[in-house]
């Protein structure tokens, strides 16, 4: 049974209504439509006349762990979805509820639980946001350095079910390592700890099998996570920003591998602008300060630690991309534009079609994890789909991309094509356009030796098809460890395409309890 | 948190026979409101959220600005209604904190003088509602008994009357009428009288010259907030008439959503015959202390920290002027938190939470009270009478005193403001705004 057309009126048995009530009290089950409709979106592009397809029957909100595993285990017994709801603000459609049935929104379990100052550890709910912990660890002088585009509004247990991306995480470490334990209801509604070893604080364990990665970056298909302990680091005195301009694009391509080879140890990462990125922010982003015609692309490094560490490692940086023939665009332009990381990624607001007609756009964002020799191949590739892309839906327009190093050696990098859509216009041909573009543009990501991608995760219509390509042999561990873990196909049911691993069995929930398992689905 | 009861839900036939034709007013409403509404609906990623006093409280994402804006897309859609959305709408403060972390607000603010307006939706989606015939009981009751009395039920079971009105002036012999008008708030006028009082007497000492109203009614604006907009205009009517009627042409507001008011919903209202000068006092009073015409000389022994009003600091950008107040007051240890900071604080008293939500208003101000009490101050400071009450009663847990900015003011200046006639809140169990 595919998911209907339609948003109708929850759809569950009134037995199960009834107990989740018993649960969580009827304060915390919202059945009403603006609560499923408003918990059935994240900020990745979706015709709007589909919405309806993926509206939930039902959202609660659970306060606790105990709480969570016992909707988890009521909704297991019933043969209902559950879709794990975080900050919503993923990229890969992982909050979104493809088969309906119940949300479970964890935001209410905020709290900083504990701030150990002897092992530099928080432990936090799943539904606290990095700004947020980072106000309460301020006093003590402590940072938490996950650091997403997202930062002032993504919460921790999203970065989980993400395995995330930090913009300092060159310094600090991305997600995967700076969470290091945290405690999951599994689709069984039991729960579980998991980290590396036993030790709620250990940061590295031989002990019996990592299980702590294989329940990261799982898009909510494995469990919900419900509790963290996080790492945290001494708030740096000093953040250094420079960013250079080039005339070419090869030239800054070879700046930032120059930058991240040089051994600086508070460097945090590097930035690379194309030309098209340059020519976008210039056209159609208000807050940008426009450098002349001759800039054609721009890098950024950034150092963060000791003033004294930063002072003598910036210097250094200052040298090597002055060297690389960077011109540097001054402290006034590289503190007000890294400052304002956060909040630039989803504006400005805007775009261009085809013909030019400024246009409210929404902002997608392709995340291949690429080696540094192929960035140029890929952004030629890159660009010449989403070029086609426009030549036979005007409503795209091609926002440039940025490279971020991915650690501290700069080998491969995040490497992102940012597409402006209007989705108002998103029409069913346009959509289809869109998804075959996608999946061209994984293909190119794997067919230079990448990864689809590097942080928001890849099961999205399009690239959600080369994901078996991409992991072969892994892939149908994938499935097997799916099947094993959620025998009846409740968690994040449709994500990843792992409906695959019940195909001989029939098994799966869906409405009314149907095989959402059968074949003949396709790849969705 | 309330949500509909489980299974009252109305099916998808009922919805589409619903919102297939809107009626005429939803669907002009729609169209003005589209664009705005997918600005951020497009842009989706909800830096608001965590600035918006009700989501700290509630965590509960359909009372967010960001579904506040979407619902309009859903509507458009035909796939919600006004009956579907209307009770979500009341989960607001109109702090105005979302409007300033908007990425939209912040990035194309300058170039195209644009900023999101989510307090002007949640207000016109309110007004939406009552113009649809849906009603919220709190708001009906408490804008009918201000219809009949002319001012807000802030007393409870006590009526309010305009007899009583001016009762906070006795002994002050404050003409009545001229060029200046002091124009004092419900809550003020019928609750906390010693802040009025000690205005008037701070205006006086310092030579400026000003009357009261004839007859002064409420302002309005909570009417306005609350989508009563028939009402707020009949009342904005009134006052202008009797302002006209003495010859008055400044009015000096002392509460922050007065000011809002008159500098907001009146020339909405009257366009360029709205020719009033509105003065906000706490501004006047800063600019006094500076010319040395209020000198505060009594030390106010106290350790305080500041309540940014969010009229004052979110929605008008009046931040320096109580600072400087209070850095004037001899003896005060202040401990300051910066206006952006406070960007996600709030007492919860405005917008009409407390009259649908009361529980609502107690835990936000729960939380600003908590988070003076980590500053280790035993006073805090607003210049905002309605947020001083939830505030007041917040305090009382971590013996925290709420004092108003300008009563601080008129005591420094050797007045006494807590004993006397018209000294302290009124002896009487209201709700508040």
């Amino acid at each position: 049974m595919s998911a209907p057309a339609t948003a109708a009126a929850p759809q569950l048995p009134d037995r199960l209504l009834a107990e989740l009530v018993d649960v969580l009290g009827p304060a915390y089950v919202l059945t009403s439509k603006t609560a499923r409709y408003n918990r059935a979106r994240v900020p990745a592009p979706f015709p709007v006349h589909r919405w309806p397809e993926r509206v939930p029957d039902l959202v609660v909100l659970p306060g606790t762990a105990e709480e969570t595993a016992e909707v988890v285990r009521l909704a297991n017994a019933h043969r209902v979805p559950i879709v794990p709801r975080d900050g919503g603000t993923g990229l890969t459609d992982g909050a979104v509820p493809e088969r309906r049935g119940i949300v479970v929104d964890v935001k209410r379990m905020n709290a900083v639980k504990e701030i150990d100052t002897d092992a530099w550890t928080a432990t936090v709910g799943p539904g606290i946001n990095m700004l947020k912990l980072n106000e309460a660890l301020a006093p003590h002088g402590l940072i938490y350095p996950d650091d997403p585009a997202s930062y002032p509004c993504s919460l921790v247990g999203g970065r989980i079910g993400t395995s995330g991306w930090s913009l300092v995480g060159s310094r600090y470490g991305h997600s995967r390592d700076l969470v290091l334990s945290f405690q999951l209801v599994l689709p069984t509604g039991d729960l579980i700890r998991v980290g590396d070893g036993g030790g709620r604080k250990t940061s590295k364990s031989s002990s019996g099998y990592q299980l702590k990665h294989l329940f990261m970056g799982h898009q909510g298909t494995l469990g919900i996570a419900t509790e963290a302990t996080l790492k945290l680091y001494p708030k740096p005195e000093a953040e250094l920003s420079p960013f250079f301009a080039f005339s070419d694009y090869d030239s800054a391509h070879d700046c930032v591998r120059r930058l991240a080879r040089a051994g600086v140890g508070v460097f945090a990462g590097a930035v690379l602008f194309d030309e098209w990125k340059v020519d976008y922010l210039r056209r159609d982003d208000e807050a940008y300060i426009p450098q002349p015609k001759d800039v054609r692309a721009l890098v950024c490094a950034v150092a963060y630690g000791n003033e004294d560490e930063v002072r003598a490692g910036g210097r250094r940086l200052m040298r090597i991309a002055r060297d690389a023939g960077g011109r540097y665009l001054g402290d006034e332009v590289s503190q007000g534009d890294w400052a304002a990381r956060h909040d630039r990624y989803a504006t400005p607001l805007h775009g261009r079609t085809r013909e030019g007609q400024v246009a409210p756009m929404s902002w997608h964002c392709e995340d291949a994890a690429v080696n540094w020799a192929r960035l140029p191949a890929v952004r030629r590739e890159w660009h010449a789909i989403v070029e086609r892309l426009r030549e036979r839906h005007g409503i795209f327009d091609d926002w440039g991309m940025f490279c971020y190093t991915s650690a501290d050696t700069g080998v491969d990098y995040l490497t992102e094509i940012d597409v402006g859509i209007w989705e108002q216009r998103l029409d069913d041909e346009a959509w289809a356009a869109w998804v075959d573009a996608k999946r061209d543009i994984a293909d190119v990501a794997l067919r230079h030796g990448g990864s689809i991608s590097a942080c928001h995760g890849s099961c999205r219509e399009g690239e959600v098809d080369l994901v078996p390509l991409e992991l072969g042999g892994g892939y149908d561990v994938m499935c097997e460890v799916k099947r094993a873990l959620d025998p009846h196909n409740i968690m994040n049911p449709g994500k990843y395409g792992l409906h695959r691993a019940y195909s001989d069995s029939g098994g799966g929930s869906g409405p009314g309890g149907g095989d959402v398992g059968g074949s003949g689905e396709g790849v969705r | 948190m309330t949500d509909r009861d489980p299974g009252t839900d109305s099916g998808p036939d009922s919805r589409t026979a619903e919102t297939s034709q809107p009626s005429p007013v939803t669907a002009e409403f729609i169209e003005d409101w589209r664009n705005a509404a997918y600005n951020c609906f497009s842009s989706g990623h909800k830096f608001c959220r965590e600035v918006c006093p009700v989501m700290q409280e509630t965590r509960n994402e359909s009372w967010t600005p960001t579904a506040f804006h979407a619902n309009v897309v859903a509507m458009e859609q035909g796939e919600l209604s006004v009956e579907d959305v209307a009770e979500d709408y009341v989960n607001c403060t109109q702090c105005g904190a979302c409007e300033l972390r908007c990425p939209n607000t912040l990035f194309t603010g300058d170039f195209y003088r644009f900023r999101t307006r989510t307090v002007d939706l949640v207000k016109q989606m309110r007004a939406l509602a009552v113009d649809n015939g849906v009603h919220q009981s709190g708001y009906r009751r408490w804008n009918l008994l201000t219809d009949e009395r002319g001012h807000e039920p802030v007393l409870g079971a006590t009526p309010v009357s305009q007899e009583h009105v001016r009762d906070w002036a006795d002994g002050l012999d404050l003409p009545v009428g001229g060029e200046t008008v002091l124009f004092v708030d419900c809550e003020a006028a019928f609750y906390r009288t010693s802040l009025p009082r000690a205005v008037a007497r701070l205006l006086r000492l310092a030579g400026v010259e000003f009357g009261l109203m004839r007859e002064q009614w409420c302002c309005g604006g909570p009417a306005a907030e609350m989508g009563y907009r028939e009402q707020s205009r009949r009342f904005a009517e009134h006052n202008l008439a009797d302002w006209r009627a003495s010859g008055t042409r400044r009015v000096l507001v002392l509460d922050p959503h007065d000011y809002i008011t008159f500098t907001e919903d009146y020339p909405a209202y009257f366009g360029e015959d709205f020719d009033i000068e509105v003065v906000l006092v706490v501004e006047l009073l800063a600019r006094l202390v500076d010319e040395g015409k209020l000198v505060p000389s009594v030390p106010v022994e106290r350790t305080v920290t500041y309540h940014d009003p969010c009229r004052l600091n979110k929605r008008k950008g009046v931040w320096e002027e109580p600072r400087r107040i209070l850095r004037a007051i001899p003896g005060l240890t202040f401990h300051d938190v910066d206006r952006v900071t406070q960007w996600s604080y709030c007492s919860g008293a405005g917008g009409g939470l407390p009259v649908e939500k009361p529980e609502l208003t107690a835990a936000i101000s729960g939380t600003r009270m908590r988070r003076a009490a980590e500053l280790n101050v035993d006073t805090l400071v607003s210049a905002c009478p309605w947020s001083e009450r939830p505030l007041s009663e917040a305090g009382e847990e971590h013996a925290i005193d709420v004092v108003d900015l300008h009563e601080l003011l008129a005591e420094s200046c050797g007045f006494d403001v807590y004993t006397g006639p018209g000294a302290g809140p009124a002896a009487a169990g209201g709700d508040g705004r």
